[in-house]
Parts: structure tokens; C-alpha cells; sequence
């Protein structure tokens, strides 16, 4: 069964080997040197620069003034608010995607995922590219819309909400179909064929069996495409208009055009802290769902 | 399974606008570059291969291009390095402070990329590194060193640790274990993680930004810059390459998924690669 490709769960090992003990001494030290490179890296280039971040965010009383700066309250709201629609969109969608993936046959299946991920594989410019040629003026979509005659003039639909929405359900639908997809693929198929052979139809099969046993899973899609969603900052330059800038979009605004780090760096720390909770929150999620992360 | 009843119809009708809306945008990216036309229209009036010819003959474009490549070198040399050490050094070992080790080396996937942008940009201008592509090419390889470290992780999923102590007991050195018992095994999910980390690094738009120079524009800041005026053709042309080495990459990845079912296992972790 090609399931067995998502399921993040693995049995570990076997833990410390047995002679590892008794191994002599210079062995063993060997192995560590092999963690050296990675730590003394990680430390310079990821620790560092963020401990200077969050130092730096303490200076000027940066977290009064941002906080206090309507803009960022704006960018704040809309933050929660666009990643919360792009969120309710993404899951809805990819439920349905991986439905269809785990209905599908084995060839079916792994043609489905190639589309999956395609989006998956694209860098985040290249779709806001495609969309905005599809969702101009004089863009296909419109030119669908006056085709079948439900408006006359070309309706705007890029430069403003919906059109960050699209384009970010667009890059967020893989988050959303794999963890889906595993807690869909680890419901026992009997379950189904027993509550139909008592008589129950497909609708309340997948009310009362499918969708109950799927939650983990639409748990884990939803939290992970709203910590996602928290951290845009691209698409709301390309797709947006100016009243959808988002977090991301102020950091920048205070770095590169006020010049003001320590602003900066404040906000950088409230979506950092943010979105560290949400990844707990999201870690225990996935514990609970009984698909534990193994780490 | 078949979809024979009309549950199932309805599920297959409702899916279909949801894969359109996933493919189009992607299928459409090719035929826009080629388009016979000053605009950028969809579909495509005929076929011209002009507006390829002005991205090639264009410094800006060509140099920015170079700059991607380069970085993208940078990233994925350091990450299969750092990566492979880190997975076979932890493979089957069990320490005080384990946890806090992964937590480390995966922790660039969680952090937002504008954050690490943000801290990037303050750093390498606080230890004076600007005006070239080799911080850039080092922020990319922080964030493409734990998508090398999950895939080669996976691949070692199936080797038993007491192989590596019987080679050992047998009289191989560190060196030859290496060679011998890990790389053949963790190959697949280091070319794997190698295709990541490019992808990573080729697509990353956000620190490439903040620590842009005027030698060091890679191609998405430069799209980025110049679709804020215009939808140009030279976009276009750009959008065609990288959706081709996406398209290498995603084939690639899906043949490995058809010989091995381990590569797409921690596709749902990678959090900060695309925003």
C-alpha cells in the first residue's frame, strides 16, 4: 500500500546499541564529530543572528512603539483574518483532494500527488505570476465571466483580498492534502463495509465514520496552513492591494523604508513567539492524533 | 477502490474544479513565455520564441540568473554536507540532550522566512559580508540543511544499526564505514535532499531581498521588483525556467516515491520554505 509513504510515524530504532558501552572510547568520540559541523553552523548562522534579533528588539522601547502604530494593529488584524479565510478555504479543498486520493487507484494515486505537489515544487513568485495573468482585466477569467454573460465589464479581481486569498490557498493546498490524507489512510476499511452492510448509506458513512475518524488529521492540515499562512509576505505585495498588507509585509516596511531595526526586530519576536505557539500547539495536535513527529 | 456510486461521482465532480485550480496556474506559465504578443495574454496568440531571446540578451536578467545559480550551489553543497553528517551521526544513537539537537537542526523549517531575513540582513551587515551572493547563498543553505537531513534520515530508516558494529567489529575504519555501509544507503535520500535544498535556495525570494546588491539580484527578487510595475514577457520567461526545473525536480521526486515510498514523508513539516 502506497499509504505507507505518508505516514510520518516510524518506530525508532532499537535505541542505544547494546555495545555501545562497551565500544571503545575513541570510537564513539569519532561519531560526535560528525554532529560538530552542523551545530557550530546552526549556531553561527541560525542562533546568532536570531539572539542578535531579539536583542536588538529590546532597544528604543520598540515593542511600545510598534504596538501603538495603527498600521501594525491593521497588519495585525489582517493577518488573522486572511490567514484564517485562506485556512477554512485550504482545508475545505484539500479534504476534498484527499478524499479522492485515497478513493483512487494505486497509478491514479501517484499521478494525483505529482499534481499535488507540482504547486509544491514552484516557487511562491511564479504562482502569484500565473494568477495575476489569469485574474487581470483582460485575463482569461474575466473574459469567462463576460462569455457567460454574468457581467458586462471586467470585474477587478486582482489587487485586492480575494485575490491574496487565491493565491494563497494556492501555495498552502499541499500542507493541507498530506496530513489529511494520512489520518484518511489509517481508517480501518472495514469500518465502512460494516456500517453498510447494516444498511447505512455513503452520506452517513462519512458523517458518522469518515469525518469523526479524519479530525487528527483536519486538526493537524488546519493548524499547520494557519502557521504557514501567519508568516506571507510576497503574495500580498504581488496580489494585494494596499489595505491587505500583512505582518510580514510591516517588518519589512520598518526594516527596508523606516529604517527602524529595533521596530523591526520587535515584530519579527511577535510573530516568531506567535507562530511558536501555534507550532506547540500543532506538535501536540499530531501527539494526540497518534501520528507523533519522532523527533 | 472504484467510484461506481453516486457518493463517489459527486466526490469526483467536486474534485475536478480543485485539481484545476491547482494545475492551471502551473500549465499556463510555458505558453504565457511563448507567446507571439507584447502582452502577457493567456491563452497564447502564437508561438515566438522573442520574448526567450530579449530574457538571454538582458544583463539584468542573465546576471540574476548566475546569482540564483550561484547561491543555489552555495545552498546545496553545504546542506547535502551538513545534512548527511548530521542523520548518520544521530542514526541509531540515543543521548542526554538528543532532542534538543534535532529540535536545533530542524528548527529553520519553523521560523518565518521574513524573520530569519530580518535577523540575516542586521547580521551579515553587522559583521560587514554585503554586497555579495555568498550570504545570501549561506542563509539559503540554513533553511535547505534540514530538508537534506530529513531525507537522508528517512533513507537510513531501514538500516540496522548492528550492520555499522559488525563492520566495525570487522575491522573497518570510520572512513570505509562511511563509504561501505552509509552512503550506498542514504544516496537515494541525498540526491533527494539535494533536489530540495536547490529548490529551496531557487525559489527563496524574502532573504535574497533583504540582502540584495547590485551583484547579488537573484531572479525571484528580480520578478519580484519588476511585477510590482508590469506583468513584463521577461517574467514570463523567467516563471518558464524555474517551473521547468520544478517540473525535473517533481519527476525526479516521484520516481523515487515509485522506487522506494520514503521521500514524501516529511513533505507536511516544511514550513518555511514557501512563504
Amino acid at each position: 500500500m502506497s499509504n505507507a509513504t505518508l505516514e510520518r510515524t516510524r518506530p525508532r530504532g532499537r535505541g542505544a546499541p547494546p555495545g555501545a558501552e562497551t565500544a571503545p572510547r575513541r570510537r564513539r568520540n569519532g561519531w560526535w564529530l560528525l554532529l560538530a559541523p552542523i551545530l557550530a553552523f546552526d549556531v553561527v548562522l541560525f542562533l546568532t543572528p536570531l539572539g542578535k534579533l531579539v536583542g536588538a528588539s529590546f532597544a528604543d522601547n520598540a515593542y511600545q512603539r510598534v504596538l501603538e502604530d495603527p498600521l501594525v494593529v491593521r497588519a495585525l488584524v489582517n493577518t488573522l483574518t486572511i490567514s484564517l479565510a485562506s485556512t477554512i478555504v485550504t482545508v475545505v479543498l484539500g479534504y476534498i483532494i484527499a478524499m479522492v486520493l485515497w478513493r483512487a487507484g494505486t497509478v491514479t494515486r501517484v499521478i494525483l500527488f505529482a499534481v499535488v505537489l507540482l504547486p509544491f515544487w514552484t516557487g511562491i513568485l511564479v504562482k502569484n505570476f500565473a494568477w495575476a495573468v489569469l485574474l487581470q482585466d483582460n485575463g482569461i477569467v474575466n473574459a469567462f465571466l463576460q462569455g457567460i454573460g454574468l457581467t458586462g465589464a471586467p470585474i477587478p479581481l486582482l489587487h485586492n483580498r480575494f485575490a491574496v486569498i487565491v493565491g494563497m490557498v494556492h501555495c498552502l493546498l499541499p500542507y493541507a492534502v498530506f496530513p489529511i490524507f494520512s489520518s484518511l489512510a489509517s481508517i480501518d476499511d472495514r469500518l465502512g463495509l460494516a456500517a453498510r452492510s447494516l444498511g447505512a448509506r455513503e452520506g452517513s458513512v462519512f458523517r458518522r465514520i469518515t469525518l469523526p475518524l479524519s479530525m487528527p488529521g483536519i486538526s493537524a492540515a488546519g493548524l499547520l496552513v494557519f502557521i504557514i499562512s501567519t508568516g506571507f509576505f510576497i503574495t500580498p505585495v504581488v496580489m494585494g492591494g494596499p489595505g491587505d498588507m500583512m505582518i510580514a509585509n510591516q517588518i519589512d516596511y520598518y526594516a527596508r523604508q523606516l529604517t527602524d531595526f529595533s521596530g523591526a526586530a520587535a515584530l519579527a519576536v511577535i510573530l516568531t513567539v506567535m507562530v511558536s505557539i501555534l507550532v506547540a500547539v500543532y506538535q501536540r495536535v499530531l501527539k494526540a492524533g497518534g501520528q507523533h513527529e519522532d523527533n | 477502490m472504484k467510484t461506481t456510486n453516486p457518493q463517489h461521482r459527486l466526490l469526483a465532480l467536486l474534485s475536478i474544479p480543485a485539481f484545476l485550480f491547482l494545475v492551471i496556474p502551473t500549465a499556463i506559465v510555458v505558453p504565457v513565455a511563448l507567446n507571439d504578443s507584447r502582452y502577457i495574454t493567456f491563452p497564447p496568440e502564437g508561438i515566438s520564441f522573442a520574448a526567450v531571446a530579449g530574457f538571454f540578451a538582458d544583463r539584468a536578467w542573465t546576471s540574476a540568473l548566475t546569482a540564483s545559480l550561484q547561491s543555489a550551489a552555495i545552498a546545496v553543497v553545504i546542506g547535502v554536507l551538513l545534512g548527511a553528517t548530521a542523520a548518520i551521526g544521530l542514526h541509531g544513537r540515543k543521548f542526554p540532550g538528543q532532542p534538543a539537537v534535532v529540535g536545533l537542526i530542524l528548527a529553520p523549517m519553523i521560523v518565518p522566512t521574513v524573520v530569519l531575513a530580518l535577523a540575516f540582513y542586521q547580521f551579515f551587515i553587522s559583521i560587514g559580508m554585503v554586497g555579495s551572493i555568498v550570504p545570501i547563498g549561506l542563509a539559503h543553505a540554513v533553511i535547505a540543511t534540514p530538508y537534506v537531513y530529513l531525507t537522508t534520515r528517512a533513507s537510513l530508516a531501514g538500516l540496522n544499526p548492528a550492520l555499522v558494529r559488525s563492520a566495525q567489529s570487522l575491522g573497518a575504519g570510520p572512513l570505509s564505514v562511511l563509504r561501505h555501509v552509509y552512503l550506498p544507503i542514504i544516496l537515494p535520500g541525498l540526491i533527494s535532499g539535494a533536489l530540495f535544498a536547490f529548490s529551496v535556495s531557487i525559489d527563496e525570494t524574502v532573504m535574497s531581498l533583504f540582502m540584495q546588491s547590485p551583484g547579488a539580484t537573484t531572479l525571484p527578487v528580480k520578478m519580484f521588483t519588476d511585477i510590482q510595475f508590469n506583468l513584463t514577457p521577461k517574467i514570463a520567461v523567467s516563471s518558464a525556467l524555474l517551473v521547468s526545473v520544478a517540473t525535473i525536480g517533481l519527476l525526479l521526486q516521484v520516481i523515487f516515491v515509485l522506487k522506494r515510498r520514503s521521500s514524501t514523508r516529511m513533505l507536511p513539516l516544511a514550513v518555511s520554505a514557501q512563504t
